[in-house]
């Protein structure tokens, strides 16, 4: 069973027949972490660096930026048993269009900001694939912890991250 | 690659109904007003009924229900107006899908109608004049993608390799690859369906809008970025991705800082579910 995780969305689950899904990453940032022995995974798909440009926003939606959704998906899957030391990381996305510079380049800000808190917070990264111009997709089966990436207009492809 | 082929491929989209080129003579027309759209469709019972639809969908959050088309118009203001019924006949040819662009049925309709919602708010905040002649050729302006899927897909990986090995724009390599773009196609359509010339010209340029910066015209840069936001976002993002170029000089002109920028993301992220219920019910007719 499919469960789509939208633009801005999250979602984590210990359910063994759930397929964490999701679509046409762009300059968004999706984020797959798996715990092979608590059997649990979970997505993120954020849009925006950081919620300090519209913090009502965040308080409705944190999953919308990086800084405030970040730390919720790991703290979800620790409510079904994961533990930090056992997850599986994976990052996708961050894709910028051609020459994009600066404080315009949302996918290279996107990557920045998951840096720093993974390096403040200790995180290492099994498998990432960031940047270029490609819209990517991501699969994640919560029974095995295997996971897939397409990227649109090729074949898809299996992950090496667990 | 038989470039003629492809260019007689544009007589096999739909063609657009009377009302549809009675309503864009409209819109095109300097001397018209905006006004003159409900005498065209007023006595067009579904597709009065379909623009009272959408009116009272959650993408206008009306706190009344609206049930005429005056009622409509005086809610909502004619540009919104001209906007829907101009989504009503045009979507007819966005319908299949787009297989060379790795782009699933409905997708392409979905990106179109995201970016001119986009355009439109970006236009409002800037005073720009004509509204609906900004928002059609934001919905319409990839109608050449619909034109060249299937050469797109038969040549796929020789585009490709031109995009990830010579660094070419997705555009570059269309064009390259099969002679013409899905931004000339698109000027072709436009001028075949007797559009306003700048609205051709808009189409033609939407992805070098470096080439027409001369003209005093903010919808150019306006379509420009609304564009650049829907690849962004990944909206309907396809096979093409983000490979087009990016004019920082272009979203200069409009005076739009970076934290703008990540605001307009944030609210059409609020939207983004009333968006899909217009796309649907325009698309649906």
């Amino acid at each position: 069973m499919n469960i789509v995780v939208g633009v801005g969305d999250m979602k984590v689950s210990n359910d063994p027949d759930a397929v964490l899904v999701t679509y046409a990453l762009g300059s968004c940032i999706g984020i797959g972490i798996y715990d092979p022995v608590a059997k649990v995974g979970g997505v993120l798909h954020y849009m925006l660096p950081d919620s300090e440009i519209d913090p009502e926003k965040a308080k409705k939606n944190p999953f919308m930026f990086g800084n405030t959704g970040i730390p919720l998906l790991f703290k979800e899957t620790y409510k079904f048993g994961a533990a930090k030391n056992r997850l599986k990381v994976l990052v996708l996305g961050g894709a910028q269009i051609l020459d994009q510079n600066g404080l315009f380049n949302i996918g290279k800000r996107n990557h920045t900001v998951l840096r720093k808190m993974f390096w403040k917070n200790n995180i290492i990264v099994d498998f990432e694939e960031v940047g270029g111009t490609v819209n990517r997709t991501i699969k994640l089966e919560v029974k095995t912890g295997e996971a897939i990436m397409k990227v649109c207009g090729t074949e898809v492809r299996r992950i090496p991250w667990i | 690659m038989d470039l003629e082929k492809i260019i007689k491929n544009i007589d096999s989209l739909s063609p657009v109904s009377s009302t549809g080129t009675k309503i864009m003579e409209i819109i095109s027309n300097p001397d018209s007003s905006l006004g003159e759209i409900v005498e065209v469709i007023q006595y067009d019972q579904s597709m009065t009924a379909n623009l009272l639809k959408i009116c009272n969908s959650s993408f206008f959050a009306l706190r009344e229900k609206v049930v005429s088309v005056r009622q409509a118009v005086s809610y909502l203001g004619m540009n919104n107006i001209a906007n829907i019924v101009i989504m009503g006949n045009f979507s007819k040819n966005f319908n299949t899908s787009q297989d060379g662009y790795g782009l699933n049925e409905g997708e392409l309709w979905k990106y179109s109608v995201s970016s001119a919602v986009i355009a439109q708010g970006l236009a409002e905040k800037r005073n720009v004049k004509n509204i609906p002649r900004l928002f059609t050729s934001a919905l319409l302006k990839d109608i050449g993608k619909v034109v060249l899927s299937n050469y797109v897909q038969d040549a796929f990986k020789e585009i490709e390799l031109k995009v990830q090995e010579d660094g070419m724009t997705f555009l570059q390599a269309e064009r390259e690859v099969l002679g013409i773009d899905h931004a000339e196609l698109g000027a072709m359509v436009a001028e075949k369906w007797n559009f306003n010339p700048e609205m051709v010209f808009v189409i033609r340029n939407h992805h070098n809008p470096i080439n027409i910066l001369i003209q005093d015209n903010p919808s150019i840069p306006i379509i420009y970025l609304a564009d650049s936001i829907c690849m962004m976002i990944g909206i309907g993002g396809g096979s093409d991705g983000l490979a087009y170029k990016y004019y920082q000089e272009v979203v200069d002109r409009l005076n739009f800082t970076e934290v703008e920028l990540q605001k307009t993301i944030a609210d059409f992220w609020e939207k983004t579910k009333a968006v899909e219920e217009m796309v649907t019910l325009s698309g649906g007719r």
